[in-house]
Order: structure tokens, then sequence, then C-alpha cells
């Protein structure tokens, strides 16, 4: 699990065949805290959450994902997509507090 | 036997199986929308306030929410209300013409129901999505599509859970 705030990964499977159904796992490592808890002190956390995230697949937007402090912290997300093309797969989750973050993958066929 | 008693005595026995599985699972009897008691196991739970009824009207305005096409699997019981596994699958078409442009994720008792929205295209081909999600408490989950053809579908499952994930 990366543990640095932002630090992404893509997993795509090991061969993929041109026009596949497949399954694409994303997991960035973010607090996701909701606001309503408090520190040892009694200090209040404020909300710190991706509440974004964008998923381009060569030039093309294939979906968008809009969320809330209600997903876990260091969000996984999986997705179905139609490798149909070879190209790079980006996605980028912004939260709150204006962090963006960026990570891709390349969409590669698997020589027959 | 005439086709109303028959009907009556299976609803008395459903009604009966679902007291005494309430009992087992420790479940409150009277919960309005219980699946085992006030409603088939195809009716959409209830409403339970106000801003579940807001956040359904926001998005869907005045159509009709119908059940199916819309997998939606969790835990029956989650120990750990700060991660709670969800999947959400279809079977509508995600052709050029006709796909699920939205799919919305809501939990009755959360402090903000929407959890989360996925807007998508007929790129990603099948549908399919998981991730997971935090849960005040035991409550049901719906998970709701809308094609841009319009229409409304949903899939719907009952979550305990036994630590408040949400604070």
């Amino acid at each position: 699990m990366p543990n640095v705030t932002g630090e992404a990964r893509i997993r795509l499977p090991d061969r993929i065949a041109r026009g596949e159904q497949i399954l694409v796992n994303a997991i960035i490592s973010h607090p996701m805290d909701t606001g309503f808890f408090r520190t040892k002190d009694g200090d209040p956390i404020p909300a710190y959450f991706i509440n974004e995230v964008t998923i381009v697949y060569g030039d093309q937007e294939v979906a968008r994902f809009e969320w809330t402090s209600g997903i876990s912290r260091d969000p996984l997300v999986t997705f179905s997509l139609k490798a149909d093309r070879e190209a790079p797969l980006t996605l980028t989750w912004k939260d709150n507090k204006g962090g963006v973050y960026r990570q891709s993958a390349d969409i590669a066929f698997t020589a027959a | 036997m005439s086709p109303s008693s028959s009907q009556s005595r299976r609803s008395f026995v459903a009604r009966s199986a679902g007291f005494l599985g309430a009992l087992l699972l420790g479940r409150d009897v009277l919960t309005p929308g219980g699946r085992l008691l006030a409603s088939g196991p195809d009716d959409p739970p209830a409403i339970p306030n106000e801003i579940v009824a807001k956040a359904l009207k926001d998005r869907f305005g005045d159509r009709q929410i119908r059940t199916g096409h819309v997998q939606l699997d969790m835990p029956a019981a989650a120990e750990d209300g700060r991660v709670v596994p969800v999947i959400i699958e279809s079977d509508l078409p995600m052709t050029a013409d006709n796909y699920v442009k939205g799919v919305h994720l809501i939990v009755d008792h959360n402090p903000d129901v929407h959890v989360a929205g996925f807007y998508l295209t007929p790129a990603i081909g099948r549908l399919s999505i998981s991730t997971r999600i935090k849960m005040k408490r035991s409550t049901w989950v719906r998970a709701i599509v809308e094609t841009t053809g319009g229409d409304v579908w949903a899939g719907y499952t009952h979550v305990n859970v036994t630590l408040n994930g949400c604070g």
C-alpha cells in the first residue's frame, strides 16, 4: 500500500487482447478525512478528500467519478474498460484542497 | 382454494418467516421497508428521511425508479464501517446511442447520503465498478443508474454495520 499522499498505482491485466473487456484497478494514497473526527488533543481534523477522478484513454475522456469523504481511506476503484486501441490510460485525482495527482499506464496488446 | 386465500396464506407464511428471521438476526421487526416484512424482494426499501428523498428528487426528478438491471453486491454484515466493499454491475447496453451515463451510490443514513457518482461513456463496455466506502450504521444502500434514454434502474442491498465508519 502506498503511503505518501497522492502516490498512485494502476494495475492492468498482464495480457490484453484487442477489443477485450478488461478491469482496471487503481489505488491512491489519501487520508479521505471526513471532517467529523478530532485528534487525540481534541483538535478537529478538517475534511480532506478526493472529490473528482477523471479517466482519459488516449485522447478521450471515458469516465469521470464524483466522490465524497464517504469513500474509504486510500481509495481503491476497479472499473471496466473496452480495450479497443493501444493508448495510454491516465487517471487524474483531485482533492478538495487543490491537490492534483496523476498516474498513467499503457494499454498494449499481447502479440498473438 | 381461491387465488386470494392462497395469496394471503403465502403472504402470512412470508411474514412469519420474516418475523422469525428478524428475531434470529436481531433486526428491528418493525423497520419500514424491511425486506422480509413490509415488501417483496423486488420492492425498493422505503425512503427513510427527507435527505434521501431530496437526493433522489434532485437527480431523477419525478421519474420512476424501477428495480432491476443493476446488481449491487455488498456484504450482508460489515464489521468495520470504515471499509465496506461495493460492487456495482449492470447488464444494460453500453452502445453509442444508448448507455448508462450515470451511476449513483446512496447510503440511507450516512452524513452525506450521496457517497459517489460515476459518469460513464460507452468506452467502458459492460458496466462493472467496485470500490470501498464508509458506512455510519446498518442501513439500506441504493445503486441507481440513469441511461441516456432517461430510464432509471436500481439495485438495493441492506448492510449491517458493527463499527461506525463515519465518526
